[in-house]
């Protein structure tokens, strides 16, 4: 017998709007590793992933580096965890990445703080080599190797994440990069008041 | 097409509240209204509503390249300067989206006409993706509907397979403003069903997003990778975080590129490049000084729910619908009005998930300008 296709959902579940589900819910979420990688240059990237894409997460760890990588006022103190001539500033960092430009809140606090050299970077949201889009829930972020052990790639808030370039497992929650500085808020938002006499949602 | 009046659901204002559908009455008005159903048969729907929604959809995804090649189709659109690579990086780089919403008029016959793309904050999902599959589920089981009525509505189908199959930040933040009920109601939907595809789902509160170093933060200062946004574009690019949208890494739902779609500048354009098309009506940028019509729409290039929405009927009678819109440039459009079936008039959303059309909810108002107090009435398809 032909089987009648339905115009609606299969199914219409609720997991978390529901109060008593919720609570069955809080015990499992066991989060699953994803692969991602990590690479030094865009041509080691490019042997696995797109090289637009690794390009393109290139930047974003450039991009990232001053603002999440760990902060010290002191040379000697960054070099110890991290070596000798391991160290830079954020106006040298800017003018390896070619940018010549330090960002904004890096030169606001650049009191002469010093930070670890950048020595990779891991891979982000990836498509592989025929441009199809991977499943990969992984911010590209900059990594970097302490002076103890300089095989092993490690996260900004000092996760390890891979033992040399190529690819890798890890959850993504454990790599969510954390950004020094002080923290805003209240920057969005100003819009819904100001119209808020008139309207109860900024849906539609 | 035609509306049928049924029996509600005993106690299903509790069984609402038990679902977090608070908002099921508005203002001692009711929202979610089930005194009566809408019934199609399918070759209305597939032939008059869903084809014609993808079609338009991709017409709309086949502007944004020109859009954003043309300054003077930005300025139309009102886009700030300072935003223009931004969206337009967001297209090239293939920035993924959720869904969107198409509004029409139809009344059973001859072609649906567009009447805008809610292509950025989209609402009503809940209501139709998931209170009107239960109701429908009810109905039947309690005899009030035929056994064999079906409903067009994939709607938590579709957005469950994208949210586990886009290449999507994880977590996944969700924000609204505070104090909307309706609107976090609709966020915490979304947040459910992402998290039944396995996405790692965080609510945050619009106001409470941090900025550190030019990255968006949460409440505890970890960057924020991927954020679902149930606020309008235009509000954020002019407001004190509007140059954390450019430093932050962070993947933004709905993308910068639906800046353009959810802009009613979209429909002179849509009207300019497929004029004639038999879903559209004809639509143009208002001029300095243009009379008002009998027969025309005025619409905000910026607004939601219908406000600040002004009509002239062919007999000449002046509708409109005050809101806080009214600080944006405005488009004309040629005035279809909507159905009546009894004493209401008919509105069908038409969402779209990704590219493919996902089910339809219908709204009712006592006016001819539907608004955020119309009441949301369930369908079914029959044949």
């Amino acid at each position: 017998m032909k089987q009648k296709v339905l115009k609606r959902s299969k199914k219409a579940a609720l997991v978390l709007m529901v109060p008593t589900a919720t609570f069955l819910m809080a015990g499992c979420g066991q989060e699953e590793a994803v692969q991602t990688a990590a690479f030094e240059t865009v041509d080691q990237c490019a042997a696995y992933y797109n090289p637009e894409q690794c390009k393109a997460d290139l930047g974003q760890a450039l991009a990232m580096h001053t603002q999440v990588a760990p902060k010290y006022t002191d040379k000697a103190a960054c070099e110890t965890d991290f070596g000798v001539g391991q160290c830079e500033t954020p106006a040298q960092a800017a003018t390896a990445a070619g940018t010549e430009q330090v960002p904004q809140q890096a030169q606001a606090s650049s009191g002469g703080f010093f930070m670890p050299m950048m020595m990779g970077f891991l891979a982000g949201q990836m498509l592989n080599r025929s441009g199809s889009q991977l499943k990969q829930p992984v911010q590209a972020q900059p990594l970097y190797k302490s002076r103890d052990d300089r095989s092993t790639f490690r996260t900004a808030t000092n996760t390890p994440v891979a033992k040399g370039v190529g690819p890798t497992y890890i959850k993504p929650s454990s790599v969510q990069p954390k950004p020094a500085g002080m923290v805003n808020r209240g920057g969005f938002g100003a819009q819904a008041q100001k119209r808020s006499s008139s309207a109860s949602s900024f849906g539609g | 097409m035609k509306k049928v009046a049924c029996d509600e659901r005993p106690g299903w204002r509790s069984y609402a509240e038990s679902v977090g559908f608070e908002f099921h009455t508005f203002d001692g008005e009711a929202y979610w209204d089930e005194t009566a159903y809408y019934q199609f048969n399918l070759r209305q729907i597939e032939q008059d509503i869903e084809d014609p929604t993808e079609e338009l959809h991709q017409m709309a995804l086949g502007l944004v390249d020109d859009v954003i090649r043309d300054e003077e189709k930005l300025k139309q659109l009102a886009i700030p300067e300072q935003f223009w690579d931004f969206v337009a990086d967001s297209w090239r780089n293939k920035a993924p989206s959720l869904y969107g919403r198409l509004d029409l008029v139809y009344d059973g016959t001859g072609p649906a006409k567009l009447l805008e793309l809610n292509y950025d904050t989209p609402t009503s999902l809940f209501e139709t993706g998931f209170f009107q599959w239960v109701w429908l589920e009810d109905q039947i089981m309690r005899g009030k509907v035929p056994q064999g009525a079906d409903q067009f509505n994939s709607l938590q189908d579709q957005l469950e397979a994208a949210f586990a199959n886009l290449p999507l930040a994880n977590p996944l933040y969700f924000a609204s403003v505070a104090n909307s009920v309706e609107d976090k109601g609709t966020v915490m939907y979304l947040m459910d069903i992402a998290k039944q595809a396995g996405v790692d789902s965080r609510f945050i509160e619009l106001e409470q997003l941090g900025e550190a170093s030019g990255q968006l933060v949460d409440l505890e200062g970890f960057a924020i990778g991927g954020l679902f946004k149930l606020y309008p574009w235009e509000f954020m690019v002019q407001e004190d975080f509007a140059s954390v949208i450019l430093s932050s890494q962070t993947q933004w739902l709905e993308p910068g590129w639906k800046m353009l779609l959810s802009n009613k500048g979209i429909l002179p354009l849509l009207w300019q490049k497929h004029q004639g098309h038999p879903n559209l009506l004809e639509s143009h940028f208002e001029q300095p000084s243009q009379s008002f019509a009998a027969g025309w729409v005025r619409k905000p290039l910026f607004s939601r729910e219908g406000a600040n929405v002004e009509l002239v009927t062919l007999s000449g009678e002046k509708i409109s619908e005050p809101g806080p819109y009214a600080d944006s440039p405005f488009i004309r459009q040629k005035l279809q009005p909507l159905p009546k079936f009894g004493d209401s008039y008919t509105m069908i959303g038409s969402w779209v998930v990704g590219n493919s059309a996902a089910g339809i909810g219908i709204r009712e108002d006592n006016s001819l300008i539907t608004k955020d107090s119309s009441r949301f009435l369930p369908h079914i398809i029959l044949d």
